[in-house]
């Protein structure tokens, strides 16, 4: 079966990027050896493909009998490497690699201008997409995090692949420094569960009851659990972590397209619906994972609301959107957590499958809205909407397919991003109804959710109206992309309209996912899946439907009129209190300011002091040593004569020596 | 029994030894017959290979019954040889190092006269490495250090109108010959005290022989400290290892020393069990003084090669830890018999990665030598732009070397080291070990401060000239192998670390059993 060749699915990228980054320039080919990447990475399509179809077919790789490697062990302790396929895994593996080559594809023509660089770009690019699939098919946290770190590495490369330019050398710093505070959380969390638990197999504690069957206290556990979830707020970019991913925009486009919807970033939420079987154990994690979700979604879609470069609407709708996942894998998580204790339930996945469901959209609509964005990029030349407009005409490909994207991430069906997106709120809302003591925070949340809709479709529509529609705002020639840049957009037009639904074809995506989450969790709480046909009469007979229907459809409607018929101007805002708070969300709440502030003031200070310290005690101790073992080797080098003589001498002293030593120290032993 | 012992099935085990002397011997007749000069270079490569393979096969247990006659029962009792895991790991670490050291060779010696005489020997060398790996009896240890040994003297002056080469074989061979006699006498007071040559009912003489024995281990510590070149006995080692051809500094380094290493393991473990408390501290102290002593004077060197030399007494160092952890061994402890093999696994895994990283340092060097440079550091100078690869090459050895992870130098130091940890703190075992984790380690520090300077000069300094260095395919072929070897071992180091342990599981096998 083709699953058990899943491990070969990581192995091309990176044979990719090392054929790139060792061979001689003359092998190349074209393009800076951008075909080696291409067939790398469709050879890894080509067997995710193979693989999700043997899921599909019921065959999955988990459990203790998964197989691995042992990397290196030394004594009783023991590294391997493995490979653990189930239904998240077959969805991200999609993902990845359905993105990826998109991507790839896209670079040909986006990058045709890079001359030299491109080399190095294609090589990074294998290496990003090669890491995250090894990131996805990890069976054990060690794994995980080494590609995990990998990954981060290649998106600092990436990010700052024009470093020439101080923007994006240092854009490029922030998301490694930020999202390296997320690491190091992760890295607490995983030393606790080593601690207690004893390893940091998958099999070992995604098992029932795993974390308090190794002696930790509740409130152990509950800690563990945030600081696993601190890795995704970095990595996922959640607040208050979230201000790197905006400034991430100074890698190239298609950089920011893999990074917003297949690599980076998605692997925060991965490792949150991976890490479930433990999470279910914490029922005051999933509150707060759900907590951040909420607020990230709010935030960034206030932020979305006053941007002008169309790269930072795109990405804070990331941020928002990848709230939205976090959002109902908290509150599908506590659903499950109360049902555990209470007994069984139906339809119990929806949390945890709307998140993945909304993931897996998400990654098709906003590498289509990137990679569209890219393309109007590439045409007039700046970020800058302002600059923009009217392109419609000129650029009818990129226009409709935006279009569609933005239509789904807006949740108007039957796009995409509606099905998901109602599910997402619709589990929300469940919270409320079964999560106990946390329910008035859901209600909260719900509405939060419901508001973020709104905005979502008003900024998505904002940024297609300035962007398309209108005048003709700069004298840059616009034409439209070449085939290799439009072919994609094509493709994850179609996808970004159907994906959703996935939902009711067959036995529907929930019911798949559930399987996922019956095997891990354990037999105690059966998942029952329910028939897709009858949740989809339960979709459009229920009101909370009809009310993220109507708020998306308002914030449609609202752009329109503002940014089309200009029935009302912005600039009447600029002023007073709205001046202000548009200030305010120009300035994102001052978080980027606030963490500056810190970082300047009170870091700074501290390395001041490490730094004297380091400058006068360590270095002065460090030139000791260093001086002491020159003047020492100096003189045990004078007794180097070159003569033999003393060569022979000397082995006969030390040869006394070590007999007047053996008869010391030793003949006591009779 | 021993009336059922053939002919036959001594010459099956000894299979690979018999091929490798038969090819030596073909040397000089191909040589002076056909006329022949690189084509005896490939001729070596082949037979080597050929034993390689066949030792490499019988490793692997799924491959094993492809090679039978190297597994043909041999009656214990009367036994000379002992032909197991530890005997087929060192030899294909000689054989892997004789093989490089061919395919640099005839690049490098093409000025000189007398090819067949030079691979001859080397191959010679290479058999008597691996008589002492495979033996079970002083007296074959002895013959194989004395083969190998005069064949490297032989070696060493090779270039016989270079006065640094002939002087360097000059000093070889008189410090040599005097520890030869010291290891000698020393062997012949163990025959004394025990009765017997061979090593395992050596090491059932019980500890009755206190004075006799003692004397005997002090001799042998300097004989066999002067193969390892173990301080105070190193002192003739940069001196030859400078003046050798450097194909002949890379065998001597990569592989003559990991012969008085086996020798060390052989004598010291097996056949003196009983004595292990007595020479455990002097052997840790001598660890800690070797290592030290060979990174602080290499701080001081100018000329890479010097440098290296001196690196390679460092290592010596590092390997030598192995043995007073070994000396932990209870064998009514499973866990401490476990420590005891994992040290020696860790000895036997940086015996590995020393001899493909300190050769391929050695064959950088001479790559430029070849091409007219000097052995200096300022020769080294921005090398990074004129001969990239050669640049890249230097860069990973010399990390490797300082144990810097990812790399195989650094694997096989943690073995060695957390071994050391062990055995300090596991019940039964020695607290003071750990002082030999804690000196390694340090001393690893002090190391880089040497290998840095050599990648220093490589990046950062500017070349003389920005003329592009052209190196022999088959110098950069033996490079790329000893590059691969080091990363890969360190990218993927379990199935090394399973070879070493099984080597070091039948090191203790050979032990006496109650």
């Amino acid at each position: 079966m083709m699953i058990d060749y899943a491990w070969l699915i990581p192995v091309f990228p990176i044979i990719g990027f090392l054929i790139i980054s060792l061979v001689p320039k003359k092998w190349l080919i074209w393009e800076g050896g951008a075909p080696y990447i291409i067939g790398m990475s469709t050879a890894s399509f080509v067997l995710s493909i193979l693989v999700i179809i043997d899921v599909l077919n019921g065959h999955t790789l988990t459990g203790p009998d998964s197989p691995r490697m042992t990397w290196l062990s030394a004594g009783s302790f023991e590294l391997t490497f493995g490979i653990w396929i189930d239904q998240l895994t077959a969805v991200m593996l999609l993902v990845v690699s359905l993105v990826g080559t998109l991507v790839v594809i896209y670079s040909v023509g986006y990058m045709h201008g890079e001359g030299e660089t491109k080399r190095r770009y294609y090589a990074e690019i294998a290496l990003f997409i090669g890491v995250m699939f090894g990131l996805v098919l990890a069976d054990n946290f060690v794994e995980m995090f080494i590609f995990w770190e990998l990954v981060g590495l290649c998106s600092y490369l990436l990010i700052g692949f024009w470093k020439h330019k101080p923007s994006a050398a240092s854009a490029a710093k922030r998301a490694f420094i930020v999202t390296r505070v997320g690491d190091i959380m992760l890295l607490s969390g995983l030393i606790i569960l080593l601690r207690y638990v004893g390893t940091l197999d998958f099999s070992e504690l995604f098992a029932e009851g795993s974390l308090e069957g190794s002696g930790m206290s509740s409130g152990m556990a509950t800690l563990s659990m945030i600081l696993l979830f601190g890795g995704a707020i970095g990595k996922s970019a959640q607040f208050p972590l979230h201000e790197w991913l905006p400034d991430a925009m100074e890698g190239p486009t298609t950089v920011s397209a893999l990074i917003h919807a297949a690599t980076m970033v998605k692997a925060g939420v991965y490792l949150v619906a991976r890490s479930y079987p433990m999470l279910v154990q914490t029922p005051d994690a999933l509150a707060f994972i759900a907590i951040i979700g909420g607020i990230t979604a709010l935030i960034a879609a206030t932020n979305a609301l006053v941007a002008v470069d169309i790269k930072r609407v795109l990405a804070y709708s990331t941020i928002s959107q990848l709230g939205y996942m976090m959002l109902a894998l908290g509150a599908g998580g506590l659903i499950i957590t109360g049902l555990m204790h209470d007994g069984g339930h139906d339809g119990l996945g929806a949390g945890y499958s709307s998140g993945i469901f909304h993931m897996m959209n998400h990654a098709f609509f906003k590498a289509l809205l990137f990679l569209a964005a890219g393309s109007v990029i590439h045409a007039v030349g700046t970020n800058d909407m302002l600059k923009m407009g009217g392109l419609g005409k000129t650029m009818k490909i990129t226009s409709i397919t935006m279009l569609i994207g933005s239509l789904s991430i807006a949740g108007i069906p039957p796009f995409s991003g509606f099905w998901s997106k109602d599910e997402v709120l619709a589990s929300t809302f469940h919270a409320f109804e079964d999560a106990g003591s946390y329910s008035t925070v859901f209600l909260i949340l719900w509405i939060m959710g419901v508001a973020t809709a709104f905005m979502t479709a008003f900024y998505m529509f904002r940024m297609w109206f300035m962007t398309f529609t209108g005048k003709q705002r700069s004298d840059a020639h616009a034409h439209e992309s070449p085939v290799s840049m439009t072919v994609p957009l094509m493709i994850l037009a179609s996808l970004a309209a159907v994906s959703g639904f996935a939902f009711f074809i067959g036995r529907g995506f929930f019911s798949f996912m559930s399987d996922s989450i019956s095997s891990t969790i354990g037999s105690s709480v059966a998942v029952e899946a329910i028939h897709p046909l009858e949740s989809l009469g339960e979709i459009f007979t229920s009101p909370l439907t009809y009310a993220s229907l109507i708020v998306s459809a308002v914030g449609l409607f609202t752009a329109y009129s503002i940014y089309y018929k200009g029935a009302f101007s912005v600039s009447r805002l600029a002023s007073g209190v709205t001046g202000k708070l548009q200030k305010l969300l120009a300035e994102r709440y001052y978080i980027s300011w606030f963490y500056d502030a810190f970082a300047y003031n009170i870091i700074y200070g501290i390395s001041l002091v490490a730094d004297i310290f380091d400058r006068y005690v360590i270095d002065g101790a460090i030139n000791g040593m260093a001086w002491l073992s020159s003047k020492s080797g100096a003189f045990i080098r004078r007794s180097q004569t070159g003569q033999v003589q003393n060569y022979v001498a000397a082995i006969v002293i030390g040869g006394c020596l070590l007999l007047l030593f053996l008869i010391v120290f030793e003949w006591g032993e009779w | 029994m021993a009336e059922t012992a053939t002919a036959a099935e001594y010459f099956g085990v000894l299979m690979p030894q018999i091929l490798l002397l038969i090819f030596a011997l073909l040397c000089p007749a191909l040589d002076l017959w056909l006329k022949m000069r690189r084509g005896i270079a490939y001729w070596v490569i082949i037979g080597l290979t050929i034993v390689g393979v066949m030792e490499i096969l019988a490793l692997i247990p799924e491959t094993q019954n492809l090679v039978p006659f190297l597994f043909w029962e041999q009656p214990p009792e009367t036994s000379i040889f002992a032909v197991n895991a530890f005997s087929m790991v060192f030899t294909v670490v000689f054989v892997f190092v004789g093989a490089l050291v061919a395919f640099v060779s005839p690049d490098y010696i093409k000025r000189e006269r007398n090819h067949g005489e030079y691979y001859a020997l080397l191959l010679i060398a290479v058999t008597g490495m691996s008589f002492v790996a495979t033996a079970g009896d002083l007296i074959v240890i002895f013959l194989g250090l004395e083969i190998a040994g005069i064949s490297s003297y032989a070696l060493t002056g090779f270039q016989k109108s270079v006065k640094r080469s002939t002087e360097a074989a000059m000093k070889y061979f008189i410090v040599g010959g005097f520890s030869s006699a010291i290891s000698l006498f020393g062997m012949s007071l163990l025959y004394g005290a025990g009765g017997t040559t061979n090593l395992t009912e050596l090491g059932a003489m019980g500890a009755e022989y206190g004075p006799i024995v003692l004397l005997g281990i002090a001799m042998l510590i300097i004989g066999l400290g002067f193969k390892i070149a173990a301080v105070p006995f190193h002192m003739w080692a940069p001196d030859v290892y400078e003046g050798a051809p450097t194909s002949i500094t890379a065998l001597l380094a990569a592989a003559s020393k990991k012969m008085g290493i086996a020798a060390l393991f052989k004598i010291f473990i097996v056949a003196l069990l009983a004595y292990k408390a007595q020479w455990d501290l002097a052997i840790g102290i001598i660890a800690i003084l070797t290592m030290t002593v060979g990174n602080l004077v290499a701080i001081q060197q100018n000329s890479v090669k010097r440098m290296l030399a001196y690196s390679s007494i460092a290592q010596a160092g590092y390997i030598l830890i192995a043995l007073p952890v070994w000396a932990v061994y209870d064998p009514s402890s499973p866990e401490l018999v476990r420590i005891s093999e994992y040290a020696v696994a860790g000895g036997i895994l940086h015996v590995i990665t020393h001899a493909a990283m300190k050769s391929g340092a050695f064959f950088v060097i001479l790559a430029l030598t070849v091409r007219g440079f000097g052995e200096n550091l300022k020769d080294f100078d921005g090398l990074s732009k004129r001969a990239p690869f050669l640049a890249l090459a230097m860069a990973i050895f010399v990390l490797s070397l300082a144990g810097i992870p990812p790399l195989a130098g650094f694997y096989s130091k943690f073995v060695l080291f957390s071994a050391a940890i062990f055995g300090s703190s596991e019940p039964g075992g020695a607290s003071w070990l750990v002082w030999l984790a804690i000196a390694g380690i340090l001393n690893s520090a002090l190391s880089l401060f040497y290998y840095a300077r050599i990648i220093k000069s490589m990046y950062i300094h500017n070349p003389q000239s920005q003329d592009r260095i052209k190196v022999p395919p088959l110098i950069q072929a033996a490079i790329v192998i000893a590059m691969i070897v080091t990363v890969f071992i360190g990218l993927y180091p379990e199935p090394f670390l399973e070879g070493a342990l099984e080597a070091a599981r039948a090191l203790n096998g050979l032990l006496p059993i109650g």
